[in-house]
């Protein structure tokens, strides 16, 4: 029986999430571990502070792997934050065959074709991501022996600075790991919260985490936009501690405990106590007030959401679409109001899967079973090729720019 | 009267309004302030008509030759051309004195531009400057923002302390129903009661010296952020109210404030109740919230007019990122030693009455392993929570700034 374990690691703003998965034959997944930890040295999800980042990530992974009772042999590593950027590319080929049948070669010089565009030395590519051909102007899933004379293919590329990603990539190999591959937040746990029939139809999945709001929009099941912006709940903390004038520990806690997104009326008797032991600084607040704070900075999240030029198209057009909430700060109460009222779309609060576990059902580990998930998709289609070409091919679905 | 300038020659300070809103401020705390031994105000401007409407008699106009003494318009170039083409006249306004407030709002042309001219020639005269500034609200726009945010980061460079005070935040301090205009009175306000306390603490006898040199101390260090807070209280629970009040304080929960401090001069003034107990006891509790790891310096002043009241005044700077200005004599000596310079001095101006306390309460560390001590890990949040992370920029405005900052939108916690 041949099987691998993997590890999807995220290292987040607020924790660092480690999930252990067993593939087995290549084509099933078992979840076997998780470990979790409180991050420090990351804010908005990018790492300030290597040392501590490093620390609080190992200890992570050695947890998943104590329960687990298994060590890790690959790595599928989280990326999000503000470095990364986004292009889209298209290309097109005259079809060469006289009989105009679609050949490999022609594929194959298309795919190139899209993938010339050169970037910055600083910068390397994490996902070009297909969005599927089009032959004659129509959309095909696979073209090779299709007729047709023009052959096009859409990219959706995805990219960030080398710096900042090989930062976690040696906190990984700091622990004597390989990372297989990084994926972008918003594709993993994109993945996880949305169905076929969903992704078919057309959705937007935003992922509130707690530095960063990663989201991805989904259109005839492929991913043809992604965005990153550097807020997330740590923002509605620190307004709060600015707000209230209190420390950002205490805010925290008044925001998971009395926070809600939308507003409420102005009245004397609804009030929340700030710490609740009567200390210096301990004083009652009007919840209205708290609400405030909370919602002006929920509402800009998504009111920046939906100005987004690349997204225009989605929220005008009404036949398609509902927005999909997850992450850690999508469990803050009345978040959807706020979203639909903002956005002017239906949204939901998005789940994981229900075959995982209960302990890991919750929004904020959407992202690191999403990693397990594109795992066990490499190493399928890994199998799968191998088994047909003889290997080589696809040896390392992506080069790691030789870190 | 006399004959203590003549044993103890007291503190020249001046503080100059710089622009419209300066003057208003320089203004107020002319209302304000009955007795102000030591303290002198002027306004500057490039505005001939608010400068006439101003009650302070000592009047500058700024560029005449360039703006014909109809203001600059918004324009900060302008404001600093005008400042530089009459550089020596302030070089005389500032001269002789140890002390120079320079109060501005940086929205305006004539703050933006001038002030850190201003700051500049005031420095080269000697003087140690401390600028309250106000900045403007973030819905005024981008091109203020900008200009407002640029002129800060000049000033903080040549100014020993820069106390910002943003339009954003003190719009929260105002009741529901008052207008904008309120935001301005209340930065009045609160520049009155800093300038009011760093005077009272140099303008009581027996200290004098002693403590302009602590505040040199506090301010040894450029270019950094600075703390600032006031709180008061009375009552029978005064000690608590005036803590509470200070926490409370708009201006220590800032993006723009540092929250911890490496230099912290912590002045107190109280009634004759005030006793050594209650002010350990204030003492323990502002270094422990403000954590200095260098050092505090604590004044204390009483007040024989006042009973159960105390007002707590906090100001600090921070060393990192900042540019150490050539002061060598005051590093070389020990904190041991001039702690115990101080408390001899202290006991020679034991007078009745004005029972006054200058001293410094230092860790045993000295202060170059603290310094050396200052890594990332030292810092994690201390120093606002987004401080070590790149700005948030987006559409000109800074994302990390709170959105209800930002969108003005008044916050009723009561």
């Amino acid at each position: 029986m041949s099987s691998k374990i993997i590890a999807g690691v995220e290292i987040g703003t607020s924790k660092a999430v480690v999930l252990i998965g067993e593939i087995v034959h290549g084509k099933t997944l078992n979840i076997v571990g998780m470990g979790m930890t409180s991050s420090g040295g990351v804010k908005k999800g990018e790492i300030i502070d290597f040392n501590a980042a490093s620390d609080c990530t190992h200890k992570a992974i050695m947890e998943a792997e104590e329960s687990a009772g298994a060590s890790v042999e690959a790595v599928y590593l989280a990326q999000t934050g503000h470095h990364l950027e986004t292009f889209f590319s298209d290309a097109e080929v005259t079809v060469k065959s006289s009989k105009n049948i679609v050949h490999r070669s022609d594929i194959r010089r298309l795919l190139a074709e899209a993938k010339r565009k050169q970037l910055p030395e600083d910068r390397a590519i994490i996902h070009h991501i297909q969005n599927g051909f089009y032959l004659d102007e129509e959309l095909v899933e696979s073209p090779e022996h299709l007729e047709g004379h023009k052959l096009e293919v859409r990219y959706w590329n995805i990219h960030g600075s080398i710096k900042r990603m090989s930062d976690s990539i040696h906190i990984i190999n700091g622990f004597g790991l390989r990372v297989e591959d990084l994926i972008v937040s918003s594709l993993a746990s994109g993945k996880m919260v949305t169905t076929k029939e969903e992704r078919g139809n057309g959705v937007l999945v935003v992922d509130i985490g707690s530095g960063t709001t990663d989201y991805v929009l989904y259109k005839h099941g492929h991913v043809v936009y992604t965005g990153v912006l550097a807020v997330g709940g740590d923002h509605i903390t620190n307004d709060l501690s600015i707000g209230l004038r209190t420390s950002s520990n205490l805010a925290e806690l008044l925001k998971i405990k009395n926070g809600k997104a939308s507003l409420q009326p102005k009245s004397q008797d609804d009030r929340v106590m700030l710490v609740g032991d009567l200390a210096i600084g301990d004083r009652s607040i009007a919840r209205s007030g708290v609400c405030q704070i909370i919602n002006a900075r929920v509402d800009e999240l998504f009111r920046l959401i939906g100005n987004d030029e690349n997204l225009a198209p989605f929220f005008s057009s009404s036949q398609w679409g509902t927005v999909v909430l997850t992450g850690g700060t999508s469990k803050l109460k009345d978040i959807e109001k706020v979203a639909e009222k903002a956005l002017g779309l239906p949204v939901m609060l998005g789940g994981n899967p229900s075959w995982v576990a209960e302990e890991i059902q919750g929004p904020e580990y959407s992202t690191a079973l999403g990693l397990l998930h594109f795992g066990l998709s490499y190493n399928h289609v890994k199998e799968f090729k191998e088994r047909k070409r003889g290997g080589a091919l696809m040896e390392g679905v992506k080069k790691l720019f030789g870190i | 009267m006399e004959n203590r300038e003549i044993l103890t020659p007291s503190t020249r300070i001046k503080v100059m309004g710089v622009g419209g809103a300066g003057n208003n401020a320089v203004d107020r705390i002319r209302l304000e302030m009955k007795v102000m031994d030591g303290l002198e105000l002027c306004c500057v401007n490039t505005d001939m008509r608010t400068l006439a409407d101003s009650p302070v008699g000592d009047q500058h106009l700024l560029g005449r030759n360039l703006t014909r003494g109809l203001g600059c318009g918004g324009d900060p170039h302008l404001g600093k051309e005008a400042a530089l083409s009459d550089s020596e006249s302030i070089a005389r306004i500032v001269d002789g004195y140890e002390l120079v407030f320079l109060i501005s709002s940086l929205g305006g042309g004539t703050g933006a531009g001038a002030s850190p001219i201003i700051a500049k020639i005031a420095k080269q005269s000697g003087c140690l400057v401390i600028a309250f500034v106000n900045m403007p609200f973030t819905f005024e726009g981008e091109r203020r923002f900008k200009q407002a945010s640029q002129s800060l980061e000049e000033l903080r460079e040549i100014c020993d302390a820069v106390i910002p005070l943003p339009n954003d935040v003190l719009l929260q301090e105002e009741a529901a129903q008052e207008s904008v205009l309120h935001a301005f009175s209340k930065a009045d306000e609160w520049i009155t009661r800093g300038v009011r306390s760093i005077w009272a603490m140099l303008s009581k006898p027996g200290l004098i010296n002693l403590d302009f040199s602590s505040l040199r101390e506090v301010f040894n260090a450029r270019g950094g952020k600075t703390l600032f807070g006031v709180g008061s209280g009375c009552g029978p629970n005064f000690i608590r109210d005036a803590l509470n009040d200070l926490m409370q304080c708009p201006l220590l929960h800032v993006p723009d404030f540092s929250k911890v401090a490496d230099n912290l001069l912590v002045n107190i003034v109280g009634g004759t109740d005030l006793s050594m107990a209650q002010i350990e006891g204030v003492m323990a509790y502002i270094t422990e919230q403000f954590g200095s790891k260098a050092s505090t310096t604590l004044g204390a002043v009483i007040d024989e007019g006042k009973q159960q009241s105390i007002e707590i005044c906090v100001i600090g700077t921070t060393d990192l990122g900042g540019l150490r200005p050539l002061r060598t004599k005051r590093s070389a000596s020990s904190p041991w030693e001039k702690g115990r310079n101080r408390l001899a001095r202290n006991s020679a101006s034991g007078k009745p009455g004005t029972t006054v306390e200058g001293r410094k309460t230092d860790r045993l560390e000295p202060v170059n392993s603290v310094q050396q001590d200052l890594g990332i890990d030292g810092l994690e949040g201390t120093r606002g929570y987004f401080e070590e992370t790149g700005r948030n920029e987006f559409g000109g405005q800074d994302l990390d700034v709170p959105t209800y900052l930002r969108r003005g939108i008044r916050i009723v916690l009561t």
